[in-house]
């Protein structure tokens, strides 16, 4: 692998010089046409029944050209659990849901439309809080839950709010704590958080008269769009066009469908027109997903020496209004629920529970933030009460080559106990610092472990086109929202096909003509993607070569390829180049060989299995990426403010496809651990968001991130492109436990919670005395 | 049935004359009338910063200027940074040092890594973190950012 | 977005004018309070005044009366002005605490003031200073201080048609050390939790404190301890903060910790401006 030419080098950003200069384009930069502006009429109650709408003076204002309903429009959708309805239909789930929408020819005449709407509720009763909602006597917010279509790995329970229950049941529970010499139970809670990116969700549809959609979005997943809208509106794929812009953020709120569908029958009203609805930012947070806050209990069994025998863990999530995403966050909580260590007997219980509180769904981490804190959490606590290093405590547990998940699942290519070390080398782990000024420091590790989370046939494909001159256009499914997939995955296509990187030309899917990929989600892409990329290289490869053997009449296996001719290896006399191969055609006697040069490749993971009902156990996981967070704080006890004297972050990429890149990455994904870690707290009262603007939900600015060491660890993926595997998640997984263990070393308090805000840690320390 | 004022001014270089409507925000009149979209909006309080252009040389967020104020005024947005198709050198620096990764917030936050070296040309880290405070990047890219502008006084 | 009259005006007694006839109609500066509130359906002008080229608005200079600051007057000017830094920084470290670079390129002093937010960071620190403000309406020109000019949260004696013409700071200069040290949620961009202005003046201190009160409000309690009373302890006398102020819970922090931090920023503010 030492000789890669483009893999494991800092190739530029392919579209760097679009976004230095102004001219990448986002969805709203684009001018497409005719437009309409629609606008949400959103629910003012959490919980209540429509009794009804009243649109007749919206209608009649000026500019207004359509007024929508749910009952005009009752079509369900959903990932894995259909469940949700573009716009109420007889009742309303969460505050500020959508009930209607207005297009009109300006965003003024939608907006000024849109408060001439009056509708009437009754109020119910809500439920706010996961804990209630899960018992048999609350208010039931999905009645028909028993007959909503749902993927069958999923065990909702009719006739309650619970849309999912996830069990573990690995070894045996009892004889674990039996072998334990001492038990552990604390409850944690992690509250909502939202990913806040700078561009706001946004959509556009366009209906042409002979029944062709078109939608722009900033959806990660194209594929998955044309495929939720097909089944919910029952329009056949191929009628069905999503195109890509560059993605102003995505974290996982812009994955699976949510905002598109609400405009299709605007637009097959007004065939032609281009119907547009932008999010502003209080609506983004509010209406759009939400990480699930997460109510747990952790109770582990040990022994003396540290080594954890038993591990209990029940997990009530807050699915909020609509499960449809949320489902699996709870799955995949309840399959990695042993966090980055082996433990024999496992027994988890992972509900999704519904509220009326916003909607949950995926956010950077898919569960693994929520749930790994408790993890990293309990294991600080097991440490102190034996009085042992808890690098020790980890390194004790950690997973190793051969060792087996909650689900059971083998992990292979793993160095854990690298990326732990070097995190805490880095920052003087055993090394006790006094503070300045009655300030206190202290220092924490963390550690962490995550596989895309993705169905066990979720797939991915690309076509490589050869051009005349031997440049080459990669066609992919995958979107760009900053994560580097378009430098990422030129570079392995320039790899396998042997050319320069700057002669492939690659572009964000539109799916009239990009191949399948099934979402841009998981840090799946690299992995997924990067192999059919490969593949499709190598099946191009495989053409030029059966075409330069003819053209050269020398046999397949004389031949090799430099990137810019084909030659044989027993006389490099005999050569072509590429323009000859592409031109496909015999030179004395001009006829034609085999034609244009297309490579195809694709990739479905044949490593994960389903999992057992009952048991939870199979192979859930594509691959597993292993890190770790290393951090010194110094505290002021008088104010409760925490200051990041040294930041640390490890992961093991397997191998950086573009290692200035992945460090960015890692970058990225530990500061947005920081900025959870300690500021962002979504508050809800009885439904309403209160914080949902930057003045009062305040994410890390440049005064808050201090300098991050970063350490890309390289124990190759063997199935792996180049031996890469995806890394965009992990870097946020162990930040906010890593400050919580630090702060905790500096005060001598333990946090079952966070964000660690002043008043917070002011309190902890206040409530010990 | 807008009101309507004409105003002159110069955006990038160039002399224009334009009729703003009242009660619009600059932000709107630079993406939607002179078609520079280049400029983003992210949230529409000046809390982001995605927005940022100069005005008269000064950063402003234009989510918060209206429109008819432009007039007599100089404008900067990030599409008159680079002259003839040549970067100007911070922009070159965002590139060599891959100080983005959305790429949503980078218009804004040139422009105001811009004007802070304009006013000191070799800030340190604690004087760029102050200037740039106000320009939020979700993705994370402070630490490159300001690899990118301290690389960018050196020259 | 809203439809209003925008007009520039070019001669303040016009501004008057217009703004005591006109039915809703404000004045306009740099608009970082006034958009925010226009879209949150805070305001709704009819009119908008823009003021911010007139000459009598944007006098900022020293004279023997003190540093007279003009309603235009960005917070970025004030906080890098010589004569500020040197003689008031107080006011410097204020005004350089609210918002972000960007944004005090627009706002203004008088704008931070004129909001009346008893979180607003200017206004401890002027009230430390004994600034008075200028105000010129349709009954002519008044003068108030500082302390007179709130009188609940986005409340003034502002009546229709008065605008702030300018703000001055008195002299004599405080002979000592001044300190405003703020309390948010992140230490970056952000609204006071609570803000404490601590101001030596030689033979006395004066302390005002933000965001615990319907309006900014002086630490009378903890003054009368040290300046009358001979209080040489910090700490003893910044408990007595507590009988000042009536902070209450809001999704930037509670009450109890209003009360502690106050007391904590009011404490380190004498340690450092006293060496008490």
């Amino acid at each position: 692998m030492s000789d890669l030419k483009t893999v494991g080098t800092n190739v530029p950003r392919k579209d760097a010089m679009e976004k230095v200069t102004g001219a990448a384009e986002f969805i709203e930069d684009r001018y497409m046409g005719p437009m309409l502006f629609a606008k949400m009429k959103k629910s003012t109650v959490a919980h209540g029944r429509i009794l009804n709408i009243k649109t007749e003076k919206a209608e009649k204002h000026p500019g207004v050209k359509a007024v929508l309903t749910g009952k005009d429009y009752p079509n369900m959708i959903g990932l894995y659990l259909i469940d949700r309805t573009f716009l109420a239909v007889d009742k309303v789930r969460f505050w500020g849901e959508p009930v209607a929408v207005v297009a009109a020819t300006s965003e003024k005449a939608a907006a000024e439309a849109v408060d001439l709407i009056e509708v009437e509720y009754e109020e119910l009763p809500g439920v706010f809080d996961p804990r209630e909602g899960i018992k048999p006597d609350a208010p039931v917010i999905h009645e028909n839950l028993g007959d909503y279509e749902i993927v069958p790995i999923f065990y909702p329970k009719p006739g309650t709010n619970i849309a999912n229950h996830f069990k573990i049941r690995k070894g045996d529970i009892e004889k674990g704590f039996d072998q334990a010499d001492h038990v552990l139970e604390k409850e944690y809670y992690v509250p909502q958080m939202q990913h806040v990116p700078i561009e706001t969700h946004k959509a556009a549809v366009q209906w042409s008269p002979d029944g062709k959609l078109t939608v722009w979005s900033t959806a990660q997943s194209p594929n998955v769009v044309r495929q939720l809208l097909a089944k919910s509106l029952d329009i056949p794929m191929h009628k069905i066009r999503v195109i890509s812009s560059y993605i102003g953020g995505g974290f996982g709120c812009k994955a699976g469908a949510s905002i598109e569908g609400l405009l299709v029958p605007i637009a097959q009203k007004y065939p032609g027109h281009i119907i547009r609805i932008v999010f502003d930012r209080e609506e983004d947070m509010q209406g759009t997903f939400t990480r699930q806050a997460l109510f747990s209990k952790l109770r582990t069994g040990y022994t003396k020496d540290g080594k954890i025998t038993a591990l209990q863990y029940e997990m009530v999530w807050d699915g909020g209004a609509y499960t449809e995403y949320g489902v699996n966050i709870v799955r995949a909580a309840g399959y990695s629920s042993t966090g980055a260590y082996e433990i024999p007997n496992v027994k988890t219980d992972s509900y999704c529970v519904y509220t009326n509180n916003s909607i949950g769904g995926p956010v950077r981490g898919f569960g693994m933030c929520e749930m790994q804190w408790g993890i990293e959490r309990q294991i600080e606590e097991i440490a102190k009460e034996l009085e042992m290093d808890p690098l020790e405590v980890r390194l004790k547990n950690g997973m190793k080559p051969g060792s087996t998940t909650a689900s059971g699942q083998v992990v292979h290519d793993v160095d854990y106990e690298k990326c732990l070390k070097v995190v805490a080398d880095k920052i003087g782990w055993g090394k006790k610092e006094n503070g300045k000024e009655g300030k206190l420091r202290g220092k924490g590790i963390a550690g962490l472990v995550k596989c895309p989370a993705q169905p066990s046939n979720a797939a991915s494909s690309a076509i490589i086109r050869i051009n005349e001159d031997g440049t080459a256009h990669v066609m992919i499914g995958a979107t760009e929202m900053g994560q580097g997939m378009l430098t990422a995955i030129s570079q392995i296509a320039s790899e396998a096909l042997h050319i320069p990187v700057d002669k492939i030309d690659i572009k964000v899917p539109d799916t009239d003509f990009t191949p399948y990929e099934w979402q841009s989600v998981g840090s799946r892409i690299t992995y997924t993607c990067g192999t059919s990329v490969k593949r499709a290289a190598e099946d191009a490869l495989g053409q030029i070569y059966l075409i330069a053997a003819d053209l050269l009449e020398v046999p397949q296996e004389d031949l090799s390829y430099d990137g810019k001719k084909v030659y044989s290896t027993k006389d490099p006399d005999i050569k072509a180049t590429i323009r000859e191969i592409a031109d496909s055609c015999k030179k004395c006697t001009g006829e034609g060989i085999a034609g244009p040069i297309i490579g195809r490749g694709s990739f479905v993971p044949t490593n994960m299995t389903n999992l057992d009902p009952e048991t939870g156990q199979g192979n859930p996981g594509l691959f597993y990426c292993f890190g770790a967070t290393g951090v010194e704080v110094e505290v002021d006890p008088e104010t409760g403010v925490v200051e990041i004297l040294q930041l640390a972050s490890s992961i093991d990429a397997g191998k950086a496809v573009n290692p200035q890149l992945a460090t960015a990455q890692l970058h990225g994904g530990t500061i947005m651990g920081l900025s959870t870690a300690l500021y962002e707290e979504v508050r809800f009262d009885k439904g309403i968001m209160l914080n949902r603007n930057f003045t009062d939900y305040k994410i890390a600015t440049f005064d808050n991130v201090p300098h991050i060491d970063s350490f890309i660890i390289e124990t190759p993926e063997t199935n792996g492109p180049y031996g890469a595997r995806g890394i965009g998640e992990q870097p946020m997984i162990g930040v906010a436990p890593a400050i919580a263990n630090a702060v905790s070393d500096a005060l001598g308090v333990e946090f079952n919670s966070f964000p660690l805000t002043p008043e917070k840690v002011w309190r902890a320390l206040k409530d010990k005395k | 049935m807008s009101n309507k004022i004409t105003i002159k001014f110069t955006v990038n270089g160039d002399s224009e004359e334009r009729e703003a409507v009242v009660g619009e925000t600059l932000l709107k009149f630079i993406r939607d009338e002179l078609n520079l979209t280049g400029t983003k909006s992210g949230c529409e309080i000046g809390e982001c910063g995605a927005c940022t252009v100069l005005l008269d040389g000064k950063p402003v967020n234009s989510c918060l200027v209206l429109a008819v104020e432009l007039d007599g005024k100089d404008l900067l947005t990030i599409e008159g940074l680079s002259k003839n198709g040549e970067l100007d050198r911070l922009q070159q620096a965002f590139i060599d040092h891959a100080a983005f990764q959305c790429g949503y917030c980078t218009p804004g936050m040139i422009m105001a890594a811009r004007s802070l070296l304009e006013r000191n040309p070799n800030p340190n880290d604690e004087e760029i973190n102050k200037a740039l405070s106000g320009n939020l990047c979700r993705c994370g890219a402070y630490q490159e950012i300001r690899d990118a502008v301290k690389d960018s006084a050196k020259k | 977005m809203l439809s209003f009259d925008y007009i520039k005006c070019t001669g303040l007694s016009e501004a008057v004018d217009i703004l005591a006839k006109e039915e809703q109609a404000y004045p306009y500066a740099g608009g970082t309070d006034l958009m925010v509130g226009m879209r949150g359906g805070k305001f709704a002008p009819k009119k908008l005044v823009d003021v911010k080229d007139l000459p009598e608005l944007n006098v900022f200079e020293e004279s023997d009366q003190g540093i007279i600051i003009g309603a235009a007057i960005t917070l970025n000017q004030i906080a890098c002005d010589d004569s500020i830094v040197k003689n008031i920084p107080i006011l410097a470290e204020g005004s350089h605490s609210v918002g972000g670079y960007t944004i005090r390129n627009r706002a203004t002093l008088a704008g931070n003031i004129c909001n009346a937010s008893p979180a607003a960071d200017t206004a401890a620190p002027l009230y430390t200073l004994e600034a008075l403000i200028n105000i010129v309406g349709p009954d002519g020109n008044r003068s108030l201080p500082v302390e007179e000019f709130f009188t609940g949260p986005g409340q003034t004696v502002l009546k229709k048609g008065e605008l702030v013409q300018s703000i001055v700071i008195p002299k004599p200069f405080p002979a000592g050390k001044g300190v405003y040290s703020k309390a948010s949620r992140t230490g970056s961009v952000d609204l006071s939790t609570v803000g404490v202005a601590v101001q030596n003046w030689g033979k006395h201190v004066k302390i005002a404190v933000g965001a615990v009160a319907a309006t900014p409000v002086r630490a009378f309690s903890v003054e009368k301890a040290i300046n009358e009373k001979g209080e040489k302890s910090s700490a003893e006398a910044a408990k007595l903060v507590h009988n000042d102020i009536a902070p209450i819970t809001d999704i930037r922090g509670s009450r109890e910790y209003r009360y502690h931090m106050v007391e904590v920023l009011v404490r380190r503010g004498l340690e450092q401006t006293m060496g008490v």
